[in-house]
């Protein structure tokens, strides 16, 4: 079988997890996690390809993703995940001020992702503290600093930036 | 490039203790790196539970100590130590960072910042249980930690805490980190073990208890962060530890507070303080106003003339994880319910009837109650779904789902009137 998701760099990382953990299924959850990474989805075919290469059924696989959150498909490719909070102390702050902010920002609205944006109504993230607390790819921000509507677009641009065009080449070039 | 370099930024949550023990290098929003942990005297217990004690004298020690599970449930620690220890080896010992119940940012703090107090907490915990290896079960949606740990892992394995031999006890001991990916009932300590195994999180039949059947079907202690994190606190001070908080609750406890509050944030103090005073540590209401409720996470509800309870794990205690979330005069208990709500049915594994619809069929008649839509009879059904779906499931998650809903039934009977009557001012004003 030739990969077209399972890249290089992506079969090292299994084979690191393969030494590290007794069990193959151990390297199912982190590499899903890579090829979140790497793709910002979970492309039905990466699935097919991790299930050849571990040699386990690809249901065992299929279950996995559709059990767990973060890995629901597809994210159709959107080069950036904005994940905002919903859960009680956030509610208690008002998040649909920043959901309904992001939206406009962005064009993108909840089940409805364009090329550069998915949004997403999460649970609690560990950040009550912080609330209303919102995510885009792996950075925490916290929704009552941010005052004004501008400064929530200055935000977001800083996601728009040739770094994601380039990432964006080479994704096709993977792809 | 170095695992440093690419850790995303960590976030402002504010932390204050006026304790020092749990928080005593995490105030600061920075990560203590290992040389700063042991010119403080970090990993100056390890050393001194090699050197000085037997695995047994630790146990022991955790027994006296009175030191309770900070992962919710409060089971005492040395008597899950010891009925693992009951077990024949090879032993593992999970620590649970799932920390995924609405309202809970405390293992946090530690993982972020002190990450060396966790490790060296779980090494000790390892060689007391004489246990094979360790692992740590971090939830997905904290990829800062996740870098962090395996960072001071790295760090612990160069300076010899970590590994084969450990500063030449004998003892050989490695931790790994597995990431999560978006279930709190992940955080479910046998749900836990199956996500760990590679597979869905579905909540193992108990018997067999982890400390029996657990990990690789091997007898298995989860702990929580913070309880991990209290056992070199509890090696370095001995009997002296029954000198911090009350007796039968000793040592240090993490508090997240959060909603309307000045100062939202993670309080460290002894188990004597009430909810009150944990209120006024936070910078006390936000514009002045009144408590309305305080949610105990998604489990309990308290009402404003109940804030002298004390955060202890005694029967009329506050128990739990600790989690705190306050609303104000002007909150609605029913729109915060719908929010819970929402979160169990979300949130339910499915693997049971009665907690897969109940948690559904809940949900529908909160929103209908917001909506001003629902009737006495939804009401009177609600009463019997919270019996139900506790006594017909098999995991806490199941046992626990219903608790707020009970509770404002019982305490805020005028909130659901207001509902069905359609007077609430919040919601028909
Ligand atoms: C639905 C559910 C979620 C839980 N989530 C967590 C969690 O995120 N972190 C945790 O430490 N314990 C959690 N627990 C409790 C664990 O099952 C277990 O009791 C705990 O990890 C034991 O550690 P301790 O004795 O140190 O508290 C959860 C329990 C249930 C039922
Ligand atoms: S009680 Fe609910 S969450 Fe727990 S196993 Fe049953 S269905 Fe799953
Ligand atoms: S409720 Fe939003 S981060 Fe916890």
């Amino acid at each position: 079988m030739v990969y077209k998701y399972l890249t290089n760099d992506i079969i090292k990382k299994i084979k690191e997890c393969r030494k590290r953990f007794p069990l193959k299924e151990q390297c199912i959850i982190p590499t899903l996690h890579q090829i979140l990474e790497k793709y910002r989805d979970i492309p039905f075919q990466a699935l097919e390809e991790l299930a050849h290469y571990l040699d386990v059924p690809l249901s065992d696989i299929e279950g996995i993703v559709s059990f767990y959150d973060m890995f629901r498909y597809p994210k159709k490719g959107a080069k950036n995940h904005i994940r905002i909070c919903r859960n009680l102390p956030c509610h208690l702050a008002n998040y649909q001020r920043i959901l309904e902010d992001i939206k406009e920002i962005t064009g993108a609205d909840i089940g409805k992702p364009n090329k550069m944006w998915y949004i997403e109504l999460v649970e609690c993230i560990g950040s009550c503290g912080i609330a209303p607390a919102f995510l885009i790819n792996n950075d925490l921000y916290d929704g009552s600093k941010i005052k004004s509507k501008e400064q929530l677009e200055e935000i977001l641009k800083s996601y728009i930036t040739e770094e994601a065009d380039e990432h964006q080449r080479q994704d096709t070039k993977a792809t | 490039m170095n695992i440093r370099d690419r850790i995303p930024r960590l976030p402002e949550i504010y932390a204050d203790s006026n304790l020092n023990l749990l928080l005593r290098r995490a105030k600061e929003n920075r990560t203590v790196d290992i040389e700063e942990y042991e010119t403080t005297g970090g990993y100056s217990a390890l050393k001194k539970a090699l050197n000085r004690f037997r695995p047994e004298d630790i146990v022991a020690l955790v027994e006296e100590s009175t030191l309770r599970g900070r992962g919710g449930a409060g089971f005492p620690t040395g008597r899950k130590w010891r009925f693992a220890l009951m077990n024949p080896q090879p032993r593992y010992l999970v620590c649970n960072a799932d920390e995924s119940e609405p309202g809970t940012f405390k293992d946090r703090i530690i993982i972020e910042r002190d990450p060396h107090l966790l490790l060296e907490g779980m090494i000790i915990s390892g060689y007391a249980l004489q246990a094979k290896e360790g692992y740590i079960y971090i939830r997905g949606e904290y990829p800062a930690g996740y870098m962090i740990l395996e960072n001071a892992i790295q760090e612990a394995k160069e300076r010899g805490y970590l590994g084969k031999n450990i500063l030449g006890s004998g003892f050989s001991f490695d931790i790994k980190v597995y990431r999560g990916a978006g279930a709190y009932i992940c955080g479910e300590e046998t749900a836990l073990l199956e996500s760990l195994e590679g597979k869905r999180g579905h909540p193992r039949l108990r018997p067999p208890y982890p400390a029996q059947v657990g990990l690789y079907g091997r007898p298995t202690v989860v702990n929580n962060v913070e309880t991990l994190s209290n056992i070199p606190i509890i090696v370095t001070y001995e009997a002296y530890f029954m000198n911090i908080g009350p007796a039968g609750f000793y040592g240090p406890k993490l508090f997240p507070i959060s909603g309307k509050v000045n100062r939202p944030g993670v309080y460290e103090a002894t188990m004597d303080i009430t909810l009150q005073e944990l209120i006024d540590m936070a910078g006390g209401m936000k514009d002045n106003k009144d408590v309305k409720a305080v949610f105990a996470g998604a489990l309990g509800i308290y009402r404003k003339d109940e804030l002298d309870t004390p955060m202890d794990y005694s029967p009329k205690g506050f128990g739990g994880t600790g989690t705190t979330i306050v609303l104000d005069e002007d909150d609605c208990i029913i729109d915060a319910l719908t929010v819970i709500t929402n979160f169990f049915h979300h949130e339910s594994c499915g693997k049971c009837t009665p907690c897969r619809v109940g948690t559904y069929e809940q949900d529908v008649i909160l929103k209908k109650l917001k909506e001003g839509k629902a009737t006495e009879k939804d009401v009177e059904y609600l009463k019997h779904l919270s019996k139900n779906i506790p006594a017909n499931s098999i995991c806490g998650l199941g046992y626990s789902a219903p608790n707020a809903v009970a509770d404002a039934l019982e305490k805020f009977p005028e909130e659901f009137e207001a509902h069905l009557n359609k007077t609430c001012k919040r919601c028909f004003g």
